[in-house]
């Protein structure tokens, strides 16, 4: 399995298009940092101004930590079309090309071929969601240096001591992931039916966009469906930044979306297993 | 030659939707064949190769390969086979050497080490261009790369389907010198699919026939030809008058008249008579050709030749 893993690890990293996420990362990220040091806090400023009339605030909050939070509050809705990239190719870039027919004559099973396909995506979204986090904390961190983290949400503002912080950032990352793991298994699956790369980036962010707009509607008559939706279970991440944790939350989240990422896994094993390589 | 049958089907069959691609196909190929796997386009050849290499579930039958049903252990069934289907398809992003890693390390479950890569590469004369993206290669240069990963881990059947399809004169040469030489030099069993007979006609030690996804014949391809054998055509003027003749004689069997000729079947050792007979009763007689080949049987069996 480990061999087959590395076949796919090394094919996916030998296509141009698994670089575009990670160089999108590397220039969206220190662009966001630039207008912000650029800025030079009026963001921050304005976020507290009502704060300001109630409470003395002291020591640097426009600092790394605000600012690797901000950027993870702007990307993790664009994220998943990077993720699609190479997820939707995962299968169907193999149809496109004609290889299904070269490696599935092969005496390995189809069952271990998907797997190793499937835990490759996996890496890859991982890799992506690393490359995230080391390139906004750490250039974050250098040039703002450190301080207490201001979380904002919808809920409020939170405000976190710089003591536990890399704790929380790792937290938050890890939840990042996890959730990253529902797009890349919906691409990998909606990957499966097609001889194109295009139509699961497109399919996948459909859904994704359609989940999110019920998610976000405030209408009573979809309530009910709403803790189905993976989408409503995307932002786990910020979690990591509520003080105490809500682990109740945090927990039902991660089921939600484990439980979506299997079920496209299981799905896309029993119908690659009974695919016809007709092309 | 051994009788092992290394690859067997039985009433092997594919249905899609509302037309049988293929059915019954009983298939038995013998280690050391060049088995010859003939057929018009459309006929049913490649659904059956998809299936004994497990791309395509059949819905009827069971593909046995080495004494191993695919359906039951399938790993260990395709440990020892190879092939090209319809055309060889690479990672074209990756050299021509990294492709061979990939197919190589799929079958043995470890990298093949460098020295036998490079001597499979060298074997079909790409060893130069080992490490140039595929995307660069010719057509002809990417159909010897597909020989060259079937070769890699010494497989003891290759199924090849069309795998002259596109070459010119002297690739579709060096192809079939290639199934020849493995087949002699090195054992190795060869499943031929393929929709030109003169292909087969050179290669083939047995063969079947598929048509309109039946199986007409399999057998020995000599034996089949003797079907054949004895049958001349015969270019003579006038036409009618020689057609007569040859009707009232003895040694002539069923004389008919072709747009080439008069073909009929004579014993090689009563032409001379029956050309003299001929020439005695005024006909001139320009040409006398034997019509003993796979084209003529292949359009025996299977009454249909406008795809070949």
């Amino acid at each position: 399995m480990f061999n087959l893993i590395r076949l796919e690890l090394f094919k996916t990293y030998s296509k141009w298009r698994t670089y575009i996420g990670f160089i999108a990362v590397a220039v969206l990220i220190p662009v966001i940092m630039w207008i912000m040091w650029i800025e030079g806090g009026k963001f921050i400023q304005h976020q507290l101004r009502s704060l300001q009339t109630d409470f003395f605030i002291t020591g640097n909050l426009f600092n790394g930590w605000v600012i690797a939070q901000l950027i993870m509050n702007g990307l993790w809705v664009h994220v998943p079309a990077l993720i699609a990239l190479v997820a939707g190719d995962q299968l169907s870039g193999e149809a496109t090309s004609g290889t299904f027919r070269l490696i599935l004559i092969r005496p390995v099973s189809r069952a271990r071929i998907l797997n190793a396909k499937y835990f490759a995506t996996l890496l890859y979204t991982a890799s992506l969601v690393l490359s995230i986090a080391a390139l906004s904390v750490g250039l974050g961190l250098w040039i703002f240096g450190s301080g207490d983290l201001i979380a904002f949400d919808k809920d409020g503002i939170t405000i976190l001591p710089e003591n536990g912080l890399i704790i929380r950032f790792l937290f938050a990352y890890a939840l990042a992931m996890w959730s990253m793991f529902v797009v890349a298994s919906l691409a990998f699956f909606i990957s499966s039916f097609v001889e194109n790369a295009i139509g699961p980036i497109i399919t996948t962010m459909t859904v994704i966009v359609i989940f999110l707009i019920i998610t976000n509607l405030p209408v009573e008559s979809v309530e009910s469906i709403k803790p189905w939706l993976f989408t409503t279970h995307m932002n786990v991440w910020q979690q990591a930044f509520r003080d105490p944790y809500d682990w109740e939350k945090i927990r039902t989240s991660c089921l939600a979306l484990g439980a979506y990422s299997a079920f496209f896994w299981a799905v896309t094993l029993f119908l690659f297993r009974r695919k016809d390589i007709l092309s | 030659m051994s009788q092992e049958i290394i690859l067997r089907t039985e009433n092997l069959g594919k249905h899609f939707k509302n037309r049988w691609a293929a059915q019954d196909i009983n298939l038995e190929v013998r280690r050391g064949d060049v088995f010859g796997f003939l057929g018009p386009n459309g006929a049913g050849k490649s659904t059956t190769i998809r299936m004994i290499l497990s791309l395509i579930k059949p819905t009827t039958g069971v593909v046995e390969l080495f004494g191993h049903r695919l359906n039951a252990s399938r790993e260990r069934a395709l440990q020892n086979v190879a092939g090209i289907v319809e055309k060889p398809d690479f990672y074209l992003y990756l050299s021509a050497y990294r492709n061979m890693q990939i197919a190589g390390s799929l079958t043995l479950g470890r990298t093949p080490d460098d020295k036998k890569i490079m001597g499979t590469l060298e074997l079909v004369g790409l060893a130069e261009r080992a490490r140039d993206r595929v995307k660069t290669y010719s057509h002809g240069m990417k159909q010897r790369l597909g020989i060259a990963q079937a070769l890699l881990c010494d497989p003891q059947l290759i199924m090849l389907d069309e795998p002259t399809n596109g070459l010119d004169p002297q690739g579709m040469k060096e192809v079939r010198e290639l199934i020849v030489r493995l087949s002699g030099e090195r054992g190795i069993t060869v499943f031929l699919s393929s929709h030109l007979l003169n292909e087969v006609e050179q290669v083939a030690t047995r063969m079947a026939i598929i048509n309109k996804g039946t199986m007409v014949v399999q057998g020995n391809v000599e034996e089949l030809l003797q079907a054949t054998a004895n049958k001349i055509l015969l270019n003579a003027e006038p036409k009618k008058k020689a057609l007569t003749l040859l009707e009232k004689m003895k040694h002539v069997t069923v004389p008919a008249l072709s747009d080439e000729g008069i073909i009929a079947t004579i014993e090689p050792k009563n032409i001379p008579a029956v050309v003299a007979a001929l020439v005695e009763a005024k006909c001139k007689v320009f040409s006398v050709q034997p019509k003993h080949s796979l084209e003529e049987y292949f359009l025996s069996v299977t009454q249909n030749g406008t795809d070949v």
